[in-house]
Protein backbone atom coordinates (compact mmCIF):
# COMPACT_ATOMS: atom_id res chain seq x y z
CA UNK A 1 0.00 0.00 0.00
CA UNK A 2 2.80 2.32 0.89
CA UNK A 3 4.61 1.59 -2.07
CA UNK A 4 1.81 2.38 -4.27
CA UNK A 5 0.90 5.44 -2.59
CA UNK A 6 4.53 6.42 -3.28
CA UNK A 7 4.10 5.46 -6.58
CA UNK A 8 0.94 7.88 -6.79
CA UNK A 9 2.93 10.32 -5.07
CA UNK A 10 5.45 10.56 -7.70
CA UNK A 11 3.02 10.99 -11.00
CA UNK A 12 1.79 14.06 -8.71
CA UNK A 13 4.92 15.80 -7.79
CA UNK A 14 6.21 15.43 -11.48
CA UNK A 15 2.83 16.84 -12.69
CA UNK A 16 2.76 19.50 -10.02
CA UNK A 17 6.85 20.50 -10.75
CA UNK A 18 5.87 20.69 -14.27
CA UNK A 19 3.28 22.68 -13.82
CA UNK A 20 5.24 24.91 -10.98
CA UNK A 21 7.85 25.36 -14.29
CA UNK A 22 4.80 26.25 -16.67
CA UNK A 23 1.58 27.33 -15.41
CA UNK A 24 -0.75 26.33 -17.96
CA UNK A 25 -3.66 25.14 -15.62
CA UNK A 26 -3.15 27.22 -13.03
CA UNK A 27 -3.18 30.51 -15.15
CA UNK A 28 -6.23 28.74 -17.32
CA UNK A 29 -7.94 28.12 -14.27
CA UNK A 30 -7.22 31.46 -12.53
CA UNK A 31 -7.75 33.29 -15.41
CA UNK A 32 -11.07 32.28 -15.63
CA UNK A 33 -12.24 32.59 -11.82
CA UNK A 34 -11.06 35.87 -11.52
CA UNK A 35 -12.78 36.79 -14.87
CA UNK A 36 -16.14 35.17 -13.90
CA UNK A 37 -15.89 36.55 -10.34
CA UNK A 38 -14.92 39.90 -11.49
CA UNK A 39 -18.34 39.75 -13.96
CA UNK A 40 -20.79 38.63 -11.20
CA UNK A 41 -19.33 40.88 -8.94
CA UNK A 42 -19.68 44.23 -11.05
CA UNK A 43 -22.99 42.98 -12.56
CA UNK A 44 -24.79 41.69 -9.97
CA UNK A 45 -22.68 42.88 -6.83
CA UNK A 46 -23.96 42.61 -2.84
CA UNK A 47 -27.23 44.33 -3.35
CA UNK A 48 -29.13 43.85 -6.32
CA UNK A 49 -30.47 40.89 -4.84
CA UNK A 50 -33.12 40.71 -2.43
CA UNK A 51 -32.33 39.26 1.16
CA UNK A 52 -34.89 36.70 0.41
CA UNK A 53 -33.40 35.39 -2.69
CA UNK A 54 -29.45 35.84 -1.82
CA UNK A 55 -28.76 33.04 0.28
CA UNK A 56 -30.02 30.51 -3.07
CA UNK A 57 -28.44 32.50 -6.26
CA UNK A 58 -25.20 33.46 -4.39
CA UNK A 59 -25.14 29.59 -4.13
CA UNK A 60 -25.85 29.00 -7.48
CA UNK A 61 -23.39 32.08 -8.72
CA UNK A 62 -20.46 30.59 -6.60
CA UNK A 63 -20.48 27.14 -7.80
CA UNK A 64 -21.18 28.48 -11.15
CA UNK A 65 -17.85 29.94 -10.95
CA UNK A 66 -15.81 26.88 -9.31
CA UNK A 67 -17.20 24.36 -11.84
CA UNK A 68 -16.62 26.75 -15.09
CA UNK A 69 -12.96 27.82 -13.68
CA UNK A 70 -12.68 23.84 -12.72
CA UNK A 71 -13.49 22.88 -16.31
CA UNK A 72 -10.79 25.14 -17.59
CA UNK A 73 -7.86 23.38 -15.84
CA UNK A 74 -8.75 20.02 -14.79
CA UNK A 75 -8.13 18.44 -18.17
CA UNK A 76 -4.72 19.42 -18.76
CA UNK A 77 -2.72 16.86 -17.04
CA UNK A 78 -4.38 14.27 -19.14
CA UNK A 79 -4.21 16.25 -22.28
CA UNK A 80 -0.63 17.28 -21.63
CA UNK A 81 0.79 13.91 -21.59
CA UNK A 82 -1.14 13.08 -24.98
CA UNK A 83 0.03 15.97 -26.88
CA UNK A 84 3.41 15.89 -25.58
CA UNK A 85 3.87 12.02 -26.36
CA UNK A 86 4.94 11.24 -23.03
CA UNK A 87 1.68 9.12 -22.15
CA UNK A 88 2.95 6.04 -24.01
CA UNK A 89 6.04 5.81 -21.41
CA UNK A 90 3.98 6.49 -18.76
CA UNK A 91 1.28 3.73 -19.99
CA UNK A 92 4.49 1.30 -20.29
CA UNK A 93 5.95 2.56 -16.96
CA UNK A 94 3.13 2.80 -13.84
CA UNK A 95 -0.15 0.47 -13.07
CA UNK A 96 -3.05 2.39 -14.50
CA UNK A 97 -4.47 2.59 -10.89
CA UNK A 98 -0.98 4.50 -9.86
CA UNK A 99 -1.44 7.17 -12.65
CA UNK A 100 -5.20 7.67 -12.10
CA UNK A 101 -4.22 7.96 -8.52
CA UNK A 102 -1.36 10.37 -9.12
CA UNK A 103 -3.29 12.79 -11.63
CA UNK A 104 -6.82 12.68 -9.06
CA UNK A 105 -4.50 14.48 -6.59
CA UNK A 106 -2.78 16.42 -8.72
CA UNK A 107 -6.53 17.80 -9.66
CA UNK A 108 -7.38 17.36 -5.41
CA UNK A 109 -4.63 20.19 -5.21
CA UNK A 110 -5.00 22.34 -8.36
CA UNK A 111 -8.82 22.79 -6.90
CA UNK A 112 -8.01 23.30 -3.49
CA UNK A 113 -5.51 25.99 -4.53
CA UNK A 114 -8.77 27.66 -6.59
CA UNK A 115 -11.34 26.87 -3.50
CA UNK A 116 -9.18 28.86 -1.07
CA UNK A 117 -8.34 31.89 -3.69
CA UNK A 118 -12.11 32.08 -5.30
CA UNK A 119 -14.43 31.24 -1.96
CA UNK A 120 -13.37 33.81 0.46
CA UNK A 121 -13.06 36.66 -2.15
CA UNK A 122 -16.18 35.86 -3.36
CA UNK A 123 -17.64 35.89 0.05
CA UNK A 124 -16.10 39.07 0.98
CA UNK A 125 -17.15 40.86 -2.63
CA UNK A 126 -20.28 39.04 -2.68
CA UNK A 127 -21.23 40.20 0.89
CA UNK A 128 -22.17 36.55 1.17
CA UNK A 129 -23.05 35.38 4.52
CA UNK A 130 -22.55 31.99 5.77
CA UNK A 131 -23.99 31.17 9.18
CA UNK A 132 -22.99 27.06 9.37
CA UNK A 133 -19.30 27.91 8.70
CA UNK A 134 -17.84 24.26 9.56
CA UNK A 135 -20.32 22.58 7.30
CA UNK A 136 -20.25 25.23 4.45
CA UNK A 137 -16.16 23.75 4.48
CA UNK A 138 -17.51 20.29 4.96
CA UNK A 139 -19.63 20.96 1.76
CA UNK A 140 -16.62 22.46 0.16
CA UNK A 141 -14.05 19.59 0.77
CA UNK A 142 -16.56 16.70 0.03
CA UNK A 143 -17.88 18.83 -3.06
CA UNK A 144 -14.38 19.93 -4.10
CA UNK A 145 -12.59 16.23 -4.06
CA UNK A 146 -16.25 14.98 -6.19
CA UNK A 147 -15.43 17.43 -8.41
CA UNK A 148 -11.55 16.15 -9.29
CA UNK A 149 -12.89 12.83 -9.39
CA UNK A 150 -15.19 13.19 -11.96
CA UNK A 151 -13.07 15.92 -13.91
CA UNK A 152 -10.23 12.95 -13.46
CA UNK A 153 -11.78 10.41 -15.28
CA UNK A 154 -13.68 12.82 -18.05
CA UNK A 155 -10.06 14.34 -19.00
CA UNK A 156 -8.96 10.81 -19.00
CA UNK A 157 -12.04 9.86 -21.74
CA UNK A 158 -11.31 13.08 -23.85
CA UNK A 159 -7.42 12.98 -23.54
CA UNK A 160 -6.98 10.19 -25.88
CA UNK A 161 -10.05 11.62 -28.04
CA UNK A 162 -10.17 14.07 -31.50
CA UNK A 163 -11.50 18.02 -30.42
CA UNK A 164 -10.40 17.36 -26.63
CA UNK A 165 -11.10 20.71 -26.09
CA UNK A 166 -14.80 21.09 -26.81
CA UNK A 167 -15.04 17.64 -25.60
CA UNK A 168 -14.08 17.98 -21.99
CA UNK A 169 -17.27 20.73 -20.31
CA UNK A 170 -19.53 18.86 -23.15
CA UNK A 171 -19.00 15.11 -21.26
CA UNK A 172 -18.14 16.75 -18.21
CA UNK A 173 -21.47 18.61 -17.69
CA UNK A 174 -23.79 16.20 -17.53
CA UNK A 175 -21.83 14.17 -15.01
CA UNK A 176 -21.29 17.10 -12.45
CA UNK A 177 -25.27 17.87 -12.59
CA UNK A 178 -26.37 16.07 -10.13
CA UNK A 179 -23.26 17.16 -7.76
CA UNK A 180 -23.91 21.06 -9.17
CA UNK A 181 -27.83 20.50 -7.67
CA UNK A 182 -26.30 18.92 -4.21
CA UNK A 183 -24.04 21.62 -3.56
CA UNK A 184 -25.78 24.35 -4.85
CA UNK A 185 -28.75 23.12 -2.17
CA UNK A 186 -26.44 22.51 0.84
CA UNK A 187 -24.40 25.91 0.10
CA UNK A 188 -27.90 27.87 0.57
CA UNK A 189 -28.90 25.98 3.54
CA UNK A 190 -25.22 27.25 5.36
CA UNK A 191 -26.46 30.22 4.14
CA UNK A 192 -30.04 29.84 5.85
CA UNK A 193 -29.03 27.60 8.97
CA UNK A 194 -30.84 24.67 7.99
CA UNK A 195 -28.97 22.14 9.36
CA UNK A 196 -31.00 19.31 8.55
CA UNK A 197 -31.21 20.24 4.60
CA UNK A 198 -26.62 20.95 4.53
CA UNK A 199 -26.70 17.42 6.44
CA UNK A 200 -28.84 15.72 3.54
CA UNK A 201 -26.61 17.71 1.23
CA UNK A 202 -23.32 16.73 2.30
CA UNK A 203 -24.47 13.20 2.64
CA UNK A 204 -25.36 13.18 -0.98
CA UNK A 205 -22.00 14.61 -2.26
CA UNK A 206 -20.14 12.53 -0.29
CA UNK A 207 -22.15 9.36 -1.79
CA UNK A 208 -22.08 10.79 -5.00
CA UNK A 209 -18.38 11.09 -4.69
CA UNK A 210 -18.01 7.30 -2.80
CA UNK A 211 -19.59 5.79 -6.12
CA UNK A 212 -17.78 7.71 -8.78
CA UNK A 213 -13.83 7.09 -6.81
CA UNK A 214 -14.95 3.09 -7.31
CA UNK A 215 -16.70 3.55 -10.78
CA UNK A 216 -13.21 5.71 -11.68
CA UNK A 217 -11.24 3.07 -10.19
CA UNK A 218 -12.93 0.50 -12.03
CA UNK A 219 -13.24 1.98 -15.58
CA UNK A 220 -9.44 3.63 -15.83
CA UNK A 221 -7.58 0.81 -16.84
CA UNK A 222 -9.81 0.36 -19.78
CA UNK A 223 -9.58 4.10 -20.81
CA UNK A 224 -5.58 4.57 -20.03
CA UNK A 225 -4.72 1.39 -21.98
CA UNK A 226 -5.83 0.84 -25.51
CA UNK B 1 26.81 -0.36 -13.46
CA UNK B 2 25.40 0.92 -9.86
CA UNK B 3 23.36 -1.18 -7.60
CA UNK B 4 19.39 -1.09 -7.32
CA UNK B 5 16.53 -3.52 -7.30
CA UNK B 6 15.64 -5.38 -10.61
CA UNK B 7 12.91 -6.73 -11.74
CA UNK B 8 15.32 -9.50 -14.24
CA UNK B 9 15.61 -11.29 -10.66
CA UNK B 10 11.70 -10.73 -9.19
CA UNK B 11 10.15 -11.80 -12.21
CA UNK B 12 12.12 -14.08 -14.56
CA UNK B 13 15.69 -14.38 -15.65
CA UNK B 14 14.74 -14.38 -19.53
CA UNK B 15 11.28 -14.19 -21.65
CA UNK B 16 10.76 -15.32 -25.60
CA UNK B 17 7.98 -13.84 -27.51
CA UNK B 18 6.08 -15.67 -29.63
CA UNK B 19 3.52 -13.41 -32.48
CA UNK B 20 0.81 -15.28 -34.48
CA UNK B 21 -1.84 -13.86 -37.26
CA UNK B 22 -1.21 -10.74 -35.62
CA UNK B 23 -3.16 -8.33 -37.89
CA UNK B 24 -4.45 -4.13 -37.10
CA UNK B 25 -6.21 -1.95 -38.75
CA UNK B 26 -7.44 1.38 -37.78
CA UNK B 27 -10.87 2.48 -38.96
CA UNK B 28 -10.92 1.60 -42.76
CA UNK B 29 -6.65 1.76 -42.91
CA UNK B 30 -5.12 -2.01 -42.54
CA UNK B 31 -1.70 -1.63 -41.28
CA UNK B 32 -0.83 -5.12 -41.77
CA UNK B 33 -2.85 -8.70 -42.30
CA UNK B 34 -1.40 -11.53 -40.64
CA UNK B 35 2.42 -11.03 -38.84
CA UNK B 36 4.14 -13.69 -37.02
CA UNK B 37 7.01 -13.92 -35.86
CA UNK B 38 9.75 -14.54 -32.57
CA UNK B 39 11.76 -12.82 -30.20
CA UNK B 40 13.96 -15.21 -28.38
CA UNK B 41 16.33 -14.39 -25.07
CA UNK B 42 20.28 -13.25 -26.26
CA UNK B 43 18.74 -12.49 -29.58
CA UNK B 44 17.66 -9.25 -31.87
CA UNK B 45 14.79 -9.33 -33.81
CA UNK B 46 14.98 -7.33 -36.03
CA UNK B 47 11.62 -5.94 -38.15
CA UNK B 48 12.18 -4.03 -41.40
CA UNK B 49 10.07 -2.56 -43.87
CA UNK B 50 9.46 0.33 -45.89
CA UNK B 51 8.18 3.83 -44.53
CA UNK B 52 4.21 3.12 -43.37
CA UNK B 53 4.90 -0.73 -43.52
CA UNK B 54 3.51 -0.38 -39.66
CA UNK B 55 6.88 -1.37 -37.70
CA UNK B 56 6.08 1.17 -34.92
CA UNK B 57 2.74 -0.14 -34.88
CA UNK B 58 3.85 -3.80 -34.62
CA UNK B 59 6.36 -2.63 -31.87
CA UNK B 60 3.43 -1.18 -30.10
CA UNK B 61 1.91 -4.11 -30.33
CA UNK B 62 4.01 -6.35 -29.03
CA UNK B 63 5.27 -4.20 -26.21
CA UNK B 64 1.24 -3.90 -25.20
CA UNK B 65 0.68 -0.25 -26.11
CA UNK B 66 -1.81 -1.68 -28.68
CA UNK B 67 -4.27 -4.19 -28.83
CA UNK B 68 -4.09 -6.27 -32.37
CA UNK B 69 -6.79 -6.25 -34.52
CA UNK B 70 -6.42 -10.13 -34.38
CA UNK B 71 -3.66 -12.70 -33.63
CA UNK B 72 -2.07 -13.27 -30.48
CA UNK B 73 1.08 -11.91 -28.81
CA UNK B 74 2.50 -14.27 -25.47
CA UNK B 75 5.21 -13.77 -23.58
CA UNK B 76 6.70 -16.69 -22.53
CA UNK B 77 8.73 -17.42 -19.21
CA UNK B 78 11.20 -20.94 -19.06
CA UNK B 79 8.80 -24.15 -18.72
CA UNK B 80 6.42 -22.15 -21.36
CA UNK B 81 4.73 -20.33 -18.63
CA UNK B 82 2.81 -17.62 -20.03
CA UNK B 83 3.05 -13.98 -18.23
CA UNK B 84 -0.05 -11.93 -18.20
CA UNK B 85 -0.35 -9.04 -20.28
CA UNK B 86 -0.98 -6.48 -16.88
CA UNK B 87 2.69 -7.58 -16.18
CA UNK B 88 4.47 -6.99 -19.23
CA UNK B 89 5.53 -3.05 -18.76
CA UNK B 90 7.77 -4.56 -15.94
CA UNK B 91 10.04 -6.10 -17.62
CA UNK B 92 10.18 -4.36 -20.88
CA UNK B 93 12.50 -0.84 -21.54
CA UNK B 94 11.52 0.94 -25.16
CA UNK B 95 12.80 3.65 -26.77
CA UNK B 96 10.37 5.31 -29.95
CA UNK B 97 10.24 8.24 -31.56
CA UNK B 98 6.96 8.63 -30.87
CA UNK B 99 7.70 8.16 -26.99
CA UNK B 100 8.99 11.49 -25.28
CA UNK B 101 10.21 12.56 -22.05
CA UNK B 102 8.97 15.44 -19.85
CA UNK B 103 10.36 18.17 -21.29
CA UNK B 104 10.06 20.48 -18.37
CA UNK B 105 11.76 18.42 -16.42
CA UNK B 106 15.73 17.83 -16.70
CA UNK B 107 17.63 14.70 -17.23
CA UNK B 108 17.97 13.61 -13.74
CA UNK B 109 14.54 14.34 -12.61
CA UNK B 110 12.91 12.38 -15.68
CA UNK B 111 14.83 9.47 -14.74
CA UNK B 112 14.04 9.88 -10.96
CA UNK B 113 9.95 10.18 -12.36
CA UNK B 114 10.57 6.66 -14.33
CA UNK B 115 12.47 5.11 -10.89
CA UNK B 116 9.61 6.11 -9.01
CA UNK B 117 6.70 4.79 -10.78
CA UNK B 118 8.76 1.80 -11.53
CA UNK B 119 8.96 1.24 -7.80
CA UNK B 120 12.31 1.24 -7.92
CA UNK B 121 13.88 1.88 -4.11
CA UNK B 122 16.84 4.16 -3.57
CA UNK B 123 17.79 4.06 -7.06
CA UNK B 124 19.36 8.05 -7.42
CA UNK B 125 22.80 5.97 -7.91
CA UNK B 126 21.05 4.00 -10.80
CA UNK B 127 19.61 7.11 -12.69
CA UNK B 128 23.00 8.93 -12.14
CA UNK B 129 24.78 5.82 -14.13
CA UNK B 130 22.76 5.66 -16.57
CA UNK B 131 22.78 8.98 -17.52
CA UNK B 132 26.80 9.06 -17.37
CA UNK B 133 26.70 5.48 -19.60
CA UNK B 134 25.08 7.50 -22.42
CA UNK B 135 27.17 10.67 -21.94
CA UNK B 136 24.98 13.20 -20.54
CA UNK B 137 26.32 15.09 -17.51
CA UNK B 138 23.58 13.99 -14.52
CA UNK B 139 24.80 17.18 -12.88
CA UNK B 140 23.17 19.07 -15.88
CA UNK B 141 19.79 21.75 -14.85
CA UNK B 142 19.15 22.26 -17.89
CA UNK B 143 15.50 21.36 -18.70
CA UNK B 144 15.00 18.79 -21.50
CA UNK B 145 13.25 21.36 -23.77
CA UNK B 146 16.83 23.10 -24.07
CA UNK B 147 18.10 19.49 -25.54
CA UNK B 148 19.29 18.69 -29.05
CA UNK B 149 17.51 15.71 -31.00
CA UNK B 150 20.37 13.52 -30.04
CA UNK B 151 20.44 14.29 -26.21
CA UNK B 152 17.07 13.65 -26.02
CA UNK B 153 17.39 10.10 -27.82
CA UNK B 154 20.34 9.61 -25.35
CA UNK B 155 17.81 10.33 -22.26
CA UNK B 156 15.47 8.12 -24.23
CA UNK B 157 18.23 5.84 -24.14
CA UNK B 158 18.94 5.64 -20.54
CA UNK B 159 15.67 5.57 -19.61
CA UNK B 160 14.92 2.41 -21.38
CA UNK B 161 18.22 0.70 -19.26
CA UNK B 162 17.37 2.10 -15.85
CA UNK B 163 15.23 -0.66 -14.82
CA UNK B 164 17.11 -3.56 -16.90
CA UNK B 165 14.67 -4.67 -18.51
CA UNK B 166 14.08 -8.17 -20.02
CA UNK B 167 13.04 -7.30 -23.24
CA UNK B 168 13.60 -4.21 -24.83
CA UNK B 169 11.86 -2.60 -27.79
CA UNK B 170 14.14 -0.29 -29.84
CA UNK B 171 12.85 1.61 -32.56
CA UNK B 172 14.88 3.43 -34.78
CA UNK B 173 17.50 3.30 -32.01
CA UNK B 174 20.31 5.33 -33.72
CA UNK B 175 18.29 8.16 -35.01
CA UNK B 176 19.71 11.61 -34.72
CA UNK B 177 22.96 10.38 -32.94
CA UNK B 178 26.19 11.16 -33.91
CA UNK B 179 28.61 8.22 -35.04
CA UNK B 180 30.23 8.41 -31.53
CA UNK B 181 26.31 7.53 -30.14
CA UNK B 182 25.77 4.86 -32.74
CA UNK B 183 28.96 2.82 -32.17
CA UNK B 184 28.02 3.21 -28.19
CA UNK B 185 24.62 1.77 -29.32
CA UNK B 186 25.65 -1.02 -30.79
CA UNK B 187 28.26 -2.09 -28.41
CA UNK B 188 25.26 -1.69 -25.80
CA UNK B 189 22.46 -3.59 -27.82
CA UNK B 190 25.40 -6.26 -27.98
CA UNK B 191 25.69 -6.23 -24.48
CA UNK B 192 22.35 -6.54 -23.58
CA UNK B 193 22.26 -9.41 -26.33
CA UNK B 194 24.94 -11.55 -24.22
CA UNK B 195 23.02 -10.32 -20.66
CA UNK B 196 20.13 -12.44 -22.04
CA UNK B 197 17.78 -9.84 -22.82
CA UNK B 198 15.07 -10.17 -25.66
CA UNK B 199 15.51 -7.13 -28.26
CA UNK B 200 13.06 -6.19 -30.26
CA UNK B 201 14.47 -3.53 -33.41
CA UNK B 202 12.34 -1.36 -35.92
CA UNK B 203 14.91 0.04 -38.19
CA UNK B 204 15.63 0.88 -41.92
CA UNK B 205 19.34 1.59 -41.48
CA UNK B 206 21.28 -1.18 -42.88
CA UNK B 207 24.01 -1.06 -40.05
CA UNK B 208 21.41 -1.58 -37.52
CA UNK B 209 19.91 -4.84 -39.54
CA UNK B 210 23.05 -6.33 -39.04
CA UNK B 211 22.58 -6.68 -35.34
CA UNK B 212 19.51 -8.66 -36.12
CA UNK B 213 19.53 -12.62 -35.87
CA UNK B 214 16.09 -12.80 -36.62
CA UNK B 215 14.09 -10.89 -39.38
CA UNK B 216 10.60 -10.16 -39.61
CA UNK B 217 9.90 -7.83 -43.20
CA UNK B 218 6.71 -6.03 -43.73
CA UNK B 219 5.65 -5.07 -46.93
CA UNK B 220 3.99 -2.13 -46.92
Amino acid sequence: MWRWLAEAWAVTAKDLRTEFRTRVALSSVGLFALTTLIAVAYSVGPFRISAEDRPFLLAVLLWIVVFFAGLAGLDRSFVKEEESHTAPLLRLSASPHVVWAGKLLFNLVLLAVLLAAVVPLYCVLMGYRIQLLGWFVALLAAGGYTLAVEATIVAAIIARAQGRGALFPVLALPLLLALLVFLIQGTTATAEGAVATVGASLRAVVSLGGAMTVVSAMLFPLVWND
Amino acid sequence: MGGGPCYRLAVADSIRIVFSGVAKRFDERVVFRSVAGEAAPGEVLAVTGPNGSGKSTLLAILSGLLRPTKGSVRYLLPGERELERAQWRRILGAVAPAMSLYEELDALENLRFFARVRGLQGAEDRCRSCLERVALDPGRRTQVAGFSTGMRQRLKIAQAMLHRPLVLFLDEPGSNLDPDGRSWLEGWVHEERAAGTTVVLATNDPREMEWGTRRVALAG
